[in-house]
């Protein structure tokens, strides 16, 4: 998992922070953390951040620190909503949580299959969510850049 | 006899409904009348997973015992449900078009399927199982995939 937690630095703006779901071996968490790269990597890499989950599980300081200071969207994989749980219990806050469920029963005809590799329908179902995802980091980014503004 | 009939497996709790009667697949009919209600059980909801999409066969649908009354797609598995029940299907339910995860919500009351008038319950009732001996049946169910992991 890229881990853009390094790239956090001191005094900068704050970005967004997308924590996915960690589960491995499920297509569904295959999804959620193939958009959180779409978004972090490919559709607004200046404005997001990553934090795995694993290590806010772990109780990683840097993780926890980046995740209290920042702006934070949540996808989960499956019910249990893991990602949105050990954010809050984290003492982080989620502006935003995605379920990969919810986003599927928008977008029928992106049946996702597969796990390591996603099937066409996993990859435009995690480009759909993406989209969606950035939708609201725009939004974050304009309220902290007016709040730094005025 | 209680309302539900419970077993912890595992860390899961399956309950069974007392107040109907089931086929081997997990689905349940319930007698209304001559209407009879269907719907899946908790074991077999829980066993699939999260409902993404439930299609009902539409109003008017005739279909005999066995045939193919709806399809559910959860995020594992697409699942064919047969019909416990030959009959007209008289009415769906609607939260199924909008809202199917009822199905994983509550099983046995929101979540149903579809309501089915019957043809010869006399027939198929003898063809289904008494919650107790289906609860035997996913006592052991649910013990093999604990043991399958």
């Amino acid at each position: 998992m890229t881990d853009t937690t390094a790239k956090q630095e001191p005094n900068h703006r704050p970005r967004v922070v997308i924590v996915p779901c960690s589960g491995i071996g499920k297509t569904y968490g295959t999804v959620s953390r193939e958009a959180a790269y779409d978004v972090i990597e490919d559709l607004r890499p200046a404005e997001t951040q990553l934090v795995a989950l694993s290590k806010l599980a772990l109780g990683d300081e840097a993780a926890r620190s980046v995740i209290t200071d920042n702006p934070v969207i949540t996808i989960d994989g499956c019910k249990l909503a893991c990602a949105t749980k050990m954010v809050r219990e984290s003492d982080g806050v989620v502006t935003q949580d995605f379920a990969v469920l919810d986003v599927y029963r928008r977008y029928k005809q992106f049946k996702p299959q597969g796990i390591a590799e996603l099937n066409e329908g996993g990859k435009r179902l995690a480009r759909a969510l993406a989209e969606e995802i950035v939708v609201i980091v725009d939004t974050l980014s304009h309220e902290s850049e007016g709040g730094q503004n005025g | 006899m209680p309302e539900f009939l419970e077993i912890l497996v595992d860390k899961f709790t399956f309950k069974v409904a007392t107040d109907r009667f089931y086929n081997r697949e997990g689905l349940w009919a319930k007698t209304e009348g001559r209407l009879v209600r269907i719907g899946l059980s908790d074991f077999l909801q829980q066993r699939s997973g999260d409902v993404a999409f439930a299609e009902v066969r539409p109003l008017g649908t005739v279909v005999t015992f066995g045939d193919e009354v709806a399809v559910i797609e959860t995020i594992k598995v697409n699942i064919s449900v047969t019909s416990p029940v030959s009959g007209k299907v008289i009415e769906v339910n609607p939260a199924m078009e909008t809202a199917p995860e009822a199905i994983n919500q509550d099983p046995y009351g929101a979540g149903w399927l579809a309501a089915i008038e019957t043809t010869d319950w006399e027939t198929d009732c003898v063809q289904l199982l008494d919650p107790r001996v289906y609860f035997a049946q996913l006592k052991v169910e649910a013990e093999q995939e604990v043991k399958r992991g």
